[in-house]
């Protein structure tokens, strides 16, 4: 069963005199060229939409999970520290513009923040987005959506169930877009674009794009029987000879992955100590002190930290989660100075495997 | 409901185990609300400016709503906590992740094995079977520790020997000059032999340092012990106790939410861990 309730085409001016309509209502966050990068900024004008970006160094997912947040504040009293929760900022925003493999990098890290116990920031936060989608016919040389299930159209979730967590979709389809929304928000949305109904020959022309961008991938990334391969050999070589030969323990990898949700604790105590705040921080399995506890430290090398992380993505996630932690962006290995690329790790081992 | 929000608890009295740990009895300042606790569980401690850590409880759930800690000084946090007394107020938010498998284990024969301050995590689970002791079998304690001044609640271990069916062993590593032993020396693992039970009908329960739990895992194995009950309590570094923050992950296990009590044989074949 699809919830997708209704279609439209609209010109490329019809869509930015909407966007003009949204940011009257909304803090629209979208593509933005700077340079030759492009990274998701709130817009001052619909025009500014960079849409034909490859790839962002930041996941759109990482809007709604910033880097840094207070929790919790303390404040002083004659009775000691008072405590009470920081509600984050209520600013109805919406993400506009984000490809179908970060579309399903925002469902993967939910099932971590909105899954058995919640996580109240996230769930306040992401209450506050709407998400418009852009389904993506620029295939950079690092990209495998297709072969994880998420991209480089948005349709079946991993191939799990119907289209979730995009309220409404967007096609180029050559100076004009296909429009369709999914759900009531997506309705609601779109209520004010000027969009003329679909002919045959549009959702004929989606297709054909849709077709066409499936060919043009280059990377592909086998995932049969992929969480039990890695389970099979979590001795094997690679992991050593990649991770001390080549990996530098930056973290990047996971800064710029969509779905990584591991956080640190820090307290930022006031010189007066009249308030004391507890705030979260992006951390990363791949810092040296992730694993330490006293008197010892579970993942000291950084075989063992390259290891968790390609596990993790690719093999210990299904178990904990039900789904890959790997959407197929291809920015772990784009953003690693040394080019460490988890999807010829996972070949490297299948190849030896069948050797054998 | 946010998880991240600690409740205020009020210690209410403090016990110092010399040389470097302490126990607080603490009860929430709310009277309206207690922790629904169960032994083996435990609560993220805070103290403002100072952070927070996991601490399992050390007492099993009390009538009262009160429930206890014990720390051990190690970290800047458990050091600055050894000063903190009746009246002060600690944050905790919990309880948190699984509890010693009482139910499952009754009617076994018990081989609780606790090296230092593993005993902290098993001595509500001892407590609790003492309280409906009928309801177990026989039940041996080998208890390990650095010196015999590093045997935590030795205060208590002549109660624990006058219960029915219930042998307690000590072992030491060294003796420091001034202090006197006249018991068995040597890792715990080496108590095994003075223990008379089957293996068939018992189960085991562990906490103590990791390269220690896996030994007395695998000596146990050894000698016939089930791999299914045999229960171990993990440490991680832990950050939130929701299973968000990801620090304490072993494989696809969180230990905060998974654990801190697995099966022994839940853990089989995974990096990272010392079992």
């Amino acid at each position: 069963m699809t919830n997708q309730i209704s279609a439209g085409v609209a010109g490329i001016e019809q869509i930015a005199a909407w966007i003009e309509l949204l940011r009257r209502d909304y803090e629209v966050v979208a593509p933005v060229k700077t340079g030759r990068t492009t990274s998701f900024c709130p817009l001052s004008d619909g025009l500014e939409v960079g849409w034909d970006y490859t790839i962002t160094t930041i996941p759109p997912s990482k809007t709604i999970y910033s880097p840094q947040e207070t929790l919790v504040r303390f404040t002083r009293t004659e009775e000691g520290y008072r405590a009470e929760e920081v509600v984050p900022e209520k600013r109805k925003r919406i993400l506009f513009g984000v490809h179908p493999c970060d579309l399903h990098g925002t469902l993967v890290l939910e099932r971590t923040f909105l899954g058995e116990m919640k996580d109240a920031n996230y769930a306040s936060l992401r209450a506050n987005y709407l998400i418009v989608g852009l389904n993506c016919q620029s295939i950079g040389e690092k990209c495998f959506c297709a072969s994880m299930g998420t991209g480089p159209f948005f349709g079946y979730w991993m191939g799990q169930g119907p289209p979730r967590g995009c309220d409404v979709l967007l096609t180029d389809l050559g100076g004009r877009f296909l429009v369709e929304t999914f759900g009531a928000n997506g309705v609601r949305l779109l209520s004010g674009v000027e969009a003329s109904p679909p002919t045959p020959d549009d959702i004929g022309e989606k297709l054909k794009r849709e077709a066409a961008a499936k060919e043009r991938f280059r990377k592909s990334l086998d995932t049969r029987d992929l969480p039990s391969l890695l389970r099979r050999n979590l001795n094997h070589p690679t992991w050593r000879i990649t991770g001390e030969g080549r990996c530098l323990s930056c973290t990047n990898c996971t800064m710029v992955c969509p779905t990584c949700f591991c956080y640190d604790i820090w307290e930022r105590v006031g010189l007066d100590l009249s308030v004391i705040e507890r705030i979260r921080v992006w951390d990363s399995c791949q810092d040296e002190r992730f694993a330490e506890v006293h008197g010892g430290n579970f993942r000291s090398t950084r075989e063992a930290r390259l290891r968790q992380f390609v596990c993790h993505k690719l093999s210990y996630w299904v178990e904990q989660f039900g789904c890959y932690g790997c959407v197929g962006c291809g920015r772990c290995m784009t953003w690693c100075p040394t080019g460490i690329d988890l999807a010829e790790i996972a070949a490297e081992i299948r190849a030896d495997e069948e050797r054998k | 409901m946010n998880l991240q929000l600690p409740k205020e608890a009020v210690v209410i009295g403090t016990k110092a185990h010399p040389p470097d740990t302490k126990a607080f009895k603490l009860r929430l300042r709310n009277d309206n609300e207690r922790l629904e606790l169960r032994s083996g569980q435990f609560n993220m401690v805070g103290l403002p400016g100072f952070g927070e850590a996991p601490f399992t409880f050390s007492s099993p759930p009390q009538a009262d709503g009160s429930f206890e800690h014990t720390i051990r000084a190690v970290g800047r946090l458990s050091k600055r906590l050894m000063r903190v007394e009746a009246g002060e107020t600690l944050h905790v938010r919990g309880p948190f992740g699984t509890a010693w498998p009482l139910e499952q284990v009754k009617g076994r024969d018990l081989v609780v094995v606790a090296g230092g301050v593993g005993m902290i995590p098993l001595r509500p689970f001892l407590l609790e079977v003492f309280q409906k002791r009928e309801e177990y079998g026989k039940v041996v304690v080998l208890f390990g520790a650095r010196t015999p001044g590093d045997l935590i609640y030795r205060e208590e271990f002549d109660t624990w020997r006058r219960q029915p069916n219930t042998f307690l062993h000590l072992t030491v590593d060294d003796v420091p000059p001034g202090e006197t032993w006249d018991g068995h020396t040597g890792v715990v693992t080496g108590l095994f032999s003075q223990m008379e039970i089957e293996p068939a009908n018992a189960a085991v329960l562990t906490c103590g340092p990791e390269i220690m739990m896996r030994f007395v895992a695998r000596g146990l194995l050894l000698r016939r012990f089930p791999a299914s009950r045999i229960y171990v309590s993990l440490e991680r570094r832990m950050k939130c106790g929701t299973g968000h923050c990801g620090h304490c992950q072993l494989g696809p296990k969180f230990v905060c939410k998974d654990g801190p009590v697995f099966r022994y044989e839940e853990l089989a074949g995974f990096p990272d861990t010392l079992l």
